[in-house]
């Protein structure tokens, strides 16, 4: 008890210890100094601290909510490109050529796809199966894809409707794909006029580096009127917006912000009817050529026929074989019907280069269809007199060199015109071999000549990929070869190039110009296609004009009018005589045709084969309206062949039937 | 008596605080669950309530009783991170989380954070005069840069920085000599220069490519808009557009349309600003305001080195997550995941929180009491 007594009061006595303060015996804590130094320095870094971060919020919030705001908006809206349908493009009568089919293409975006590649890939077989697309050629098409992963591929135009209902539904289960109204390219009359028109297709690099209205990605022409005037053809797009998340799921409908603008109509020169009647022509001429005995024209299969008004140089018709379906490049192109139809580097040749324009860009040797420029220039110099006969011989001799006239048969003198009408080639190869005989600072005059008609340089035709052909002389000689015997000029360089033979080559397009010229008196025109720009036909009313389109003026090239009468009566005598090399096609036709055949030699694979050529104009007695051209390419001689596939087109032109004719061989 | 000299104020900053998360978490969360708005909200009221019980208890417990199992501490908590490591869900590249059941988790590093201050300020405040002896400093950081490591090998940047931060603020303010601090500041700087710029020059990354990435992507947002400053790009949108008065909960749609990621834990803070705007997001930052003065107040008031010690490191460490969490959301510190004290979605964080206060309140009450005797 005791102890317990005692012991109580000194526990009592003892301080109850205090809670924080220290353990018995210690000294009670003060802090020391430095302490409060030290929460001073703490409240000094929170004040600074408060002091950042409201300032910080201060400047987000208040200074530029507005900048953010927009961030904010801009976040969730996705800006889609409505596409623009396509101008129409029209004949000069307003009869459609090419217009757009509307349809529904599946697009994906690329940065909404899954991220994982597994997922990804899965996705995409799936689309595959569900789109009938080979999963290999959508993977292809993402990977060739150059606008950057916030522009749609597409991997499917005219989706069927099934397909885009089943996929409108599964919005969720396909994230990164898009259901998108697009226009795709209709042709109603096939491969009419492939070669004029162009196509349409994927921009490439060069066209982005030069138009800065086009974006990777975009469609734009591709060739022809579509790449020549695609500025007024492509119409501008709209566009539309869409609410997303961040995983780019649509939250809302797609509104239209910008209506599209679509493209005008542009109405070419081209006549439809008598554009096919220029494409069957070929056909024809071809179809003569392989049953024609000469060597190798069998397998002809390609050729050209160029219609012009020779007043305006306005394109009637343009045809040229072999041709191409342009709707293969409508929509998604497979690479497999690019390769059967020849229209890859590997397989163009196997199908003798369907995609050249044969009439703008082919090059042949002109042949006799070249010698009234020959005619024209011998006149103006003064190498031949206007009633100056020479002989027409089986053979001419030059240095030790023999010269074969196409007829074996013919000893008579010449003039002139009847030397054109019977194609004689002594004749002109006399000429020839005078222009060689000219004193060396007279020049080139009969190079020169041609180069006024306008042979040697391009025409400046409005759809491009056209060949400037080329022109002998014995300058281009010295630099283009490189053995001394090569680089001369030689007498044989003179007389052939009088007959249209050795180096020289044309285009068909280049020839129907100088006949052009001949036509309308010595002026040299600038072919065309394009007429005007139209807003499109909109409920019944009648198209108006934007913007036509004015070619240079004809040129006047100092043509002496004498000289090109003479020239003229050649060229009637050579259809309508007895003697001329096609009459048989010609000369009983109501309409008065004229107009010069051509047989040139080229060396096709080591063999010379008969290029044939006809070209001539009408009605001859009067003002003519019309010039044609025609070239079958081993085709044989130019009054079996060229000539009456060159009749096609003046029948459907003029309107009246041809009568029957027994083909002939001539020059 | 006891009840009288509680922090009041202190504890009504608090409760303003964790009803202010709620709400905003209410709001921010709105559309996170489909078919249930309130889901977290309601988890976050529940985790509120463990965390008043737990600061009720750290308040009637005596802070001098930790003191003496300091070592106990420092085991549990070590323990705790290394079993972390061993059994821990792996979220997103980093093992955080110990499950428990289905429904909940439990990041040891939050708690671990209070624990390690306790045995830091016991290890500290034991030394006395000693601590001006290099050697002691030298101990002190040796054991801090324990749980340092084990943090980061989770690995967690943004807790790591907070419990280095806590091992300075407890050497700060335990009164170890400026020299030393110096000392130690300058390896801190060159420490981190070589982790973040130095070592990965030739080659040696410590840090996962995408921290590096993050820390560095503040100095310059906007330079991969699609890769690592994405987050930061989005968040200084989050914020700039709520304006002065906010988008609302329906208009704010950076948050819900998912533009701004982790809008409920480590982003929340942006949610709020672009939902409620610059007079809510203040509203916050005033709060916590209130409560860092507080905090401060009470290390001047501390019974003891001990005490004082302690409640510098809570007050620091509350103050450094702030910092950090708030400035990242806006472009001014770097992105490291760590939750807002009191706001952020998450159980942890919410009880170790209110825990932390408890102690405050704790060192103020026996710092009042110590004072009228």
């Amino acid at each position: 008890m005791a102890v317990t007594t005692r012991e109580r009061p000194r526990a009592r006595a003892r301080p109850r210890p205090q809670p924080g303060v220290l353990a018995p015996g210690a000294v009670r804590w003060r802090p020391p100094p430095e302490l409060s130094l030290r929460i001073a320095i703490l409240a000094g870094i929170v004040l600074v601290a408060f002091a950042a971060l409201f300032l910080r919020l201060w400047a987000l919030q208040v200074l530029s909510e507005a900048q953010y705001a927009d961030a904010a908006r801009n976040n969730q809206l996705r800006t889609l490109r409505v596409p623009a349908p396509r101008g129409p493009i029209v004949d000069r009568n307003g009869r459609v050529l090419v217009t757009n089919t509307v349809g529904s293409s599946v697009q994906v975006w690329p940065s909404d796809l899954p991220d994982g590649r597994e997922a990804r890939r899965f996705l995409l077989r799936r689309l595959a199966r569900v789109v009938g697309v080979p999963a290999a050629d959508i993977e292809r098409a993402l990977a060739e894809h150059t606008g950057g992963p916030a522009t749609p591929v597409t991997i499917k135009y005219d989706a069927p409707r099934d397909v885009v209902t089943f996929l409108s539904e599964r919005q969720t289960e396909f994230p990164g794909v898009v259901v998108a109204r697009s226009y795709v390219r209709s042709y109603p009359h096939g491969s009419l006029a492939a070669h004029v028109l162009g196509h349409v297709g994927e921009v490439t690099r060069r066209q982005l580096e030069r138009r800065p209205d086009l974006r990777a990605g975009d469609e734009a022409g591709q060739g022809g009127i579509e790449a020549a005037y695609d500025a007024f053809l492509r119409g501008r797009p709209g566009a539309a917006r869409l609410r997303v998340d961040s995983l780019g799921r649509a939250r809302s409908q797609l509104f239209v912000a910008a209506q599209p603008h679509p493209g005008h109509a542009l109405r070419l020169t081209l006549d439809l009817e008598l554009q096919r009647a220029a494409e069957h022509a070929v056909d024809y001429g071809i179809e003569l050529a392989r049953g024609s005995d000469c060597i190798g024209c069998w397998s002809s299969n390609a050729g050209a026929v160029v219609a012009l008004d020779p007043r305006t140089g306005e394109v009637l018709a343009l045809a040229s074989r072999p041709t191409y379906q342009p709707r293969i490049f409508a929509g998604r192109v497979r690479p497999r019907a690019l390769a059967a139809a020849g229209l890859t580097a590997d397989h163009a040749p196997e199908a003798n280069f369907p995609a050249v324009n044969r009439a703008t860009a082919g090059l042949y040797p002109p042949g006799s269809t070249f010698k009234p420029v020959t005619a024209l220039a011998a006149l103006h110099e003064g190498l031949l007199g206007y009633a100056d006969s020479l002989p027409c011989t089986p053979i001419y001799k030059r240095f030790q060199q023999e010269f074969k006239n196409w007829d074996p048969y013919v000893y008579t003198a010449m003039t002139l015109p009847t030397a054109l009408a019977a194609s004689c080639d002594t004749f002109f190869y006399e000429l020839g071999y005078r222009f060689y005989k000219l004193p060396p600072d007279r020049g080139s005059p009969l190079q020169e000549w041609a180069r006024r008609l306008g042979f040697g340089e391009r025409t400046g035709i409005d759809i491009g990929s056209e060949e400037a052909g080329l022109l002998p002389t014995p300058a281009w000689r010295k630099e283009s070869f490189d053995t001394e015997l090569d680089r001369a000029w030689k007498p044989g360089d003179s007389i052939q190039l009088a007959i249209g033979q050795k180096d020289l080559l044309v285009t068909p397009l280049q020839m129907t110009r100088f006949y052009a010229l001949i036509a309308n008196g010595g002026r040299l025109v600038t072919p065309h296609v394009a007429a005007d720009v139209e807003q499109p036909r909109r409920n019944g009313a009648e198209p108006s004009v934007l913007r036509r389109f004015l070619p240079p003026a004809p040129r006047t090239v100092g043509v002496d009018p004498n000289a090109l009468a003479i020239v003229r009566d050649g060229l009637v005598l050579a259809t309508h005589e007895s003697f001329g090399t096609s009459t048989a096609v010609f000369g009983a036709y109501p309409v008065q045709i004229a107009g010069k055949t051509g047989t040139a030699e080229k060396a096709v694979d080591g063999v010379l084969q008969d290029q044939s050529w006809w070209c001539g104009y009408a009605p001859a007695d009067a003002r003519p309206t019309i010039v044609v051209c025609a070239v079958i390419e081993n085709g044989g001689h130019g009054g079996t062949a060229a000539a009456p596939a060159a009749m096609k087109v003046f029948e459907a032109y003029f309107g009246h039937p041809a009568p029957p004719f027994v083909p002939r061989e001539t020059d | 008596m006891f009840v009288r000299s509680l922090d009041w104020v202190l504890l009504a900053t608090v409760v303003g605080l964790v009803a202010y998360g709620l709400w905003a978490i209410e709001g921010i969360t709105r559309y996170d669950v489909e078919g249930d708005r309130n889901y977290f909200v309601v988890r976050q009221a529940l985790f509120a309530a463990i965390g008043s019980i737990g600061l009720l208890v750290a308040l009637v417990i005596d802070p001098e009783r930790y003191r003496r199992h300091a070592r106990a501490l420092f085991a549990t908590a070590v323990g705790l991170l290394l079993l972390v490591i061993v059994v821990g869900e792996a979220t997103r590249g980093s093992r955080r989380w110990i499950e428990l059941g289905s429904m909940f988790r439990f990041q040891p590093s939050e708690f671990g954070k209070v624990l390690v201050v306790l045995f830091l300020a016991a290890f500290l405040a034991s030394r006395g005069r000693r601590l001006s002896q290099g050697r002691t400093v030298a101990a002190a950081v040796g054991l801090g840069f324990v749980p340092v490591l084990l943090v980061f090998v989770q690995p967690d940047f943004g807790t790591a920085i907070v419990y280095l931060a806590v091992l300075g603020a407890t050497l700060f303010f335990a009164g170890v000599r400026w020299a030393h601090l110096g000392v130690l500041a300058a390896l801190a700087v060159i420490g981190g220069g070589s982790l973040l710029w130095g070592l990965p020059s030739v080659g040696v990354h410590v840090l996962k490519p995408y921290q590096e990435d993050r820390i560095l992507s503040w100095r310059n947002p906007g330079h991969d808009p699609s890769g690592s400053s994405y987050n930061v790009d989005q968040s200084i949108v989050a914020v700039g557009s709520g304006g002065v008065r906010g988008k609302g909960v329906e208009g704010a749609t950076q948050t819900n349309l998912d533009y701004l990621p982790e809008h409920a834990t480590d982003f929340v803070f942006a949610s709020l600003a672009e939902q409620r705007g610059f007079v809510g997001a203040s509203a916050l930052l005033l709060l916590y305001l209130l409560l860092l003065w507080r905090g401060i107040r009470i290390v001047s008031t501390a019974p003891n080195a001990f005490s004082a010690i302690v409640a510098g490191g809570i007050v620091f460490a509350l103050l450094t997550q702030i910092f950090i969490n708030v400035g990242m959301t806006m472009g001014i510190a770097p992105v490291t995941g760590i939750p807002l004290p009191f706001v952020s979605v998450g159980g942890s964080s919410m009880i170790s929180n209110l825990v932390a206060v408890g102690l405050l309140e704790a060192i103020h009450v026996r710092g009042r009491l110590a004072r009228r005797h």
